[in-house]
């Protein structure tokens, strides 16, 4: 995979480096989110409870949402490499309570439940008494909105990002 | 038998060898080859080319594992690295892990570096103001450290030098704490920084607000295009190495340049140990090399050899150096040698918040900021510690998303960008005063993977920069105050000496052999036809960023070595 992306980048730096447009062999584009491998400190299971949460945090709509743009994958890995054990532990000790809130009210799985009840289930966890649950909601908002922001669709469709601006102007009417 | 002793010794016998290809050791490989000697280089980390080398230059955010952010492993492994701005995902592999070069910290010291063909000027912040001769003459005047041999005329021309061949972008600003250059266009102040300029100098006699002075090419000349480089494109990921040449560094710049002329040998993966001093020639004669990869050791013989393996790590070599002639290493006749090493105070910050101008923001990026000369006890001495500051000033109009909510909600915040009012920011870049008690030394048992001595590091703060702080804190916030700016907050990160990545000294310039190592021409007072121009060899520090100075005499010791070779001196 290292192999893959650096003959990729050297293709691209020098397609930039010359001055011309990228254009590019189709091997080349499309490597996805999607397509990183998962990690599992989690079981299955609880992955794809994940996957439902941060779906619910941010969903399909005329847009794609998380589970298009790979993000439960996304914030699985983030969450196996860039945190301690101690969070790792939290963060399954959440979802393992967030699958038992749902089933305590609604007698069902997460997965089962519709939006409404979905969205009422994390709220509880946003406001809840228990300060390490509101840690583990707040990693799980934190990280898929990380990965939101940062993915392909949006950076290209909605915040617009430039990879090379070629510019800097100081004062400029707002729009 | 004989005779291929003999091919061998021809073989690795050169006109001139530069220790390090850094920013200076750079400059030093490309003026001795334009010159026409046979220069080796030697590089103790592993090559890096220009473009093919910069794997993480053209990823996208989204393409990063971990969106830039470093794994939880790579921190706890490298707990002093990991302190640096520029040390993320996209970085990694330019900087030096903790293990790698193991190092003694008697008093804290985040000691940050790039083992690599190029060095830290991959890396580096790329502002590059001159020194004047309020820096020059500052410890004659204030009674500090030793009287730097040199004024401004000297290295004068060597700024305008290397300014136009690296390619730095100013506004000739006529003020005479900060000399101009020989500047490329300027970078746009925004509309804020603008204001506070027009505010400080209404309220302020002598303080002044100037877009910063930096090493991206605004609009390429002959000389940059010859050298492959193009236009700056405002990426400011310049940390990941520039495809376009835009900013300079080594390896876009000094290395394919004197690679060019057909005189220079690059040896990656070479750890020099040691120079090798000649008893009976009276002269260094080479260096002995540990091959990082064999763990062989290999000596290289030249006439002349510039150490610029970066200021401490010169220090190491230095002191490491020892023979008959020189038992506590070489040159160092006075010892002082690895002592008065100095830094710069990058502990405070200060941010605020201004109302105004809210129909205006800015457009595009930019690789640079503005900039605020030093203006204390510059024209005398008006307060309780020595001295001064420069800081860095910028003022961006704040955008955010509201991340309120959860499901649709969220998500319809997230798409919308909401303007702020305009933030604006100041951090402290403090002279510090070279003292003895701020050293390095060898370790007399640790060894380093190589076999050779680890450094033991004793740099810190004292009350002077203290003081500092605190005037840094009143004067910037009553500018601040003064200008309308509100919500001002400040910050001291207490954070240890080093991770400024300005550690200078050890080697002073100095007039005088017996209380500093190098002369007016950065020759070892004893051993003259060694020259160390990289930061070991500052005399004092300023409040400069340094990487401009070093090149400036860099080029202008190795014009001096060749006339001394051309007179038979050398």
């Amino acid at each position: 995979m290292i192999k893959y992306m650096k003959r990729r980048n050297v293709l691209k730096s020098m397609a930039i480096a010359v001055g011309g447009a990228v254009a590019l062999p189709s091997w080349a584009s499309h490597w996805l989110a999607a397509q990183l491998p998962t990690h599992s400190f989690l079981s299955n299971a609880t992955s794809s409870l994940l996957a439902t949460v941060v779906e619910t945090i941010i969903p399909k709509t005329d847009t794609p949402g998380a589970t298009d743009l790979g993000i439960g994958p996304f914030v699985e890995k983030m969450v196996a490499d860039c945190y301690s054990k101690t969070v790792q532990e939290n963060f399954a000790k959440g979802l393992t309570q967030v699958d038992a809130l749902t089933q305590t009210r609604h007698n069902k799985g997460f997965a089962q439940c519709d939006t409404a009840q979905k969205i009422a289930v994390l709220k509880a966890f946003e406001n809840h008494s228990e300060a390490q649950l509101r840690e583990f909601y707040g990693l799980v908002k934190q990280l898929t909105i990380l990965g939101y922001m940062n993915s392909e669709y949006v950076m290209n469709n909605i915040t617009h990002y430039e990879m090379v601006p070629g510019r800097f102007h100081g004062c400029v009417p707002v729009k | 038998m004989s005779n291929v002793n003999i091919d061998s010794i021809k073989t690795r016998t050169f006109d001139a060898i530069v220790v390090g290809s850094g920013i200076s050791g750079g400059w030093a490989a490309k003026e001795l080859t334009g010159k026409g000697l046979k220069t080796l280089v030697l590089e103790r980390g592993r090559d890096v080319q220009h473009v093919t080398d910069y794997p993480t230059t053209m990823l996208q955010p989204w393409e990063f594992e971990h969106r830039n952010r470093l794994p939880h492993d790579v921190k706890q492994e490298n707990p002093i690295v990991s302190k640096c701005y520029a040390f993320y995902e996209g970085t990694t592999q330019f900087f030096v892990k903790d293990k790698e070069h193991p190092y003694v910290q008697e008093k804290p010291f985040d000691w940050i570096r790039g083992y690599q063909v190029g060095g830290k000027s991959l890396l580096w912040a790329r502002q590059t103001q001159r020194w004047s001769d309020f820096d020059f003459e500052g410890p004659a005047r204030d009674g500090f450290a030793v009287d730097w041999p040199i004024r401004y005329k000297d290295l004068a021309p060597w700024y305008s030098y290397v300014e136009k061949f690296a390619g730095i972008t100013g506004n000739k600003d006529g003020l005479a704490t900060l000399p101009d250059g020989e500047f490329l266009p300027p970078h746009e102040m925004t509309c804020v920084e603008k204001y506070f300029k027009e505010q400080v100098a209404k309220n302020y006699q002598d303080r002044h607000i100037i877009i910063g002075r930096a090493a991206h090419i605004t609009k390429p000349q002959p000389i940059h295009l010859q050298q492959g480089r193009a236009q700056c494109q405002h990426r400011t990921i310049c940390e990941r190495g520039c495809p376009f040449g835009g900013y300079f560094s080594s390896n876009s710049s000094t290395i394919p340049w004197a690679m060019k002329t057909g005189k220079m040998t690059l040896r990656p993966h070479s750890v020099v140990h040691s120079i090798i001093y000649d008893e009976k020639k009276g002269k260094a004669t080479g260096v002995r090399v540990v091959d990082a990869q064999t763990h062989e050791m290999i000596e290289y013989y030249a006439r002349i050899i510039f150490v610029n393996a970066a200021a401490l790590n010169t220090n190491l070599i230095l002191l490491n150096s020892t023979s008959h002639r020189f038992p506590n290493g070489i040159g160092n006749d006075s010892g002082v040698l690895g002592k008065y090493v100095a830094f710069h105070n990058y502990r405070a910050r200060i941010n605020g918040e201004f109302e105004g101008m809210l129909d205006s923001t800015t457009d595009g990026r930019r690789p640079n900021s503005s900039y605020i000369p030093r203006f204390r006890n510059v024209y005398k001495q008006e307060t309780d510690f020595l001295r001064g500051y420069a800081a860095g000033f910028g003022a961006d109009r704040i955008q955010y998303r509201s991340q309120d909510g959860i499901g649709e909600d969220l998500k319809a915040n997230l798409s919308k960008n909401k303007y702020g009012l305009w933030h604006v920011n100041s951090h402290m870049m403090g002279e510090t005063i070279p003292k003895e008690s701020n050293f390095v030394a060898l370790d007399k048992q640790l060894k380093d993977p190589f076999g050779i001595p680890q450094l033991r590091i004793a740099i810190g703060y004292d009350d002077n920069d203290e003081k500092m702080v605190k005037d840094y804190q009143e004067q910037l916030t009553e500018m601040f105050t003064k200008a309308g700016f509100q919500n001002i907050r400040f910050s001291d990160s207490k954070q240890a000496a080093g991770l400024d990545i300005h550690e200078m000294g050890g080697a002073r310039m100095g007039h005088d052999p017996k209380s500093s190592i190098l002369n007016r021409w950065n020759q070892l007072h004893a051993c003259k036809n060694v020259f160390v121009t990289d930061g070991a060899c500052m005399t004092s520090t300023s409040t400069q960023n340094p990487s401009l100075t070093y090149m400036a005499l860099t080029a202008r010791a190795a014009d001096y070595a060749l006339k001394e070779i051309k007179k038979g001196h050398l």
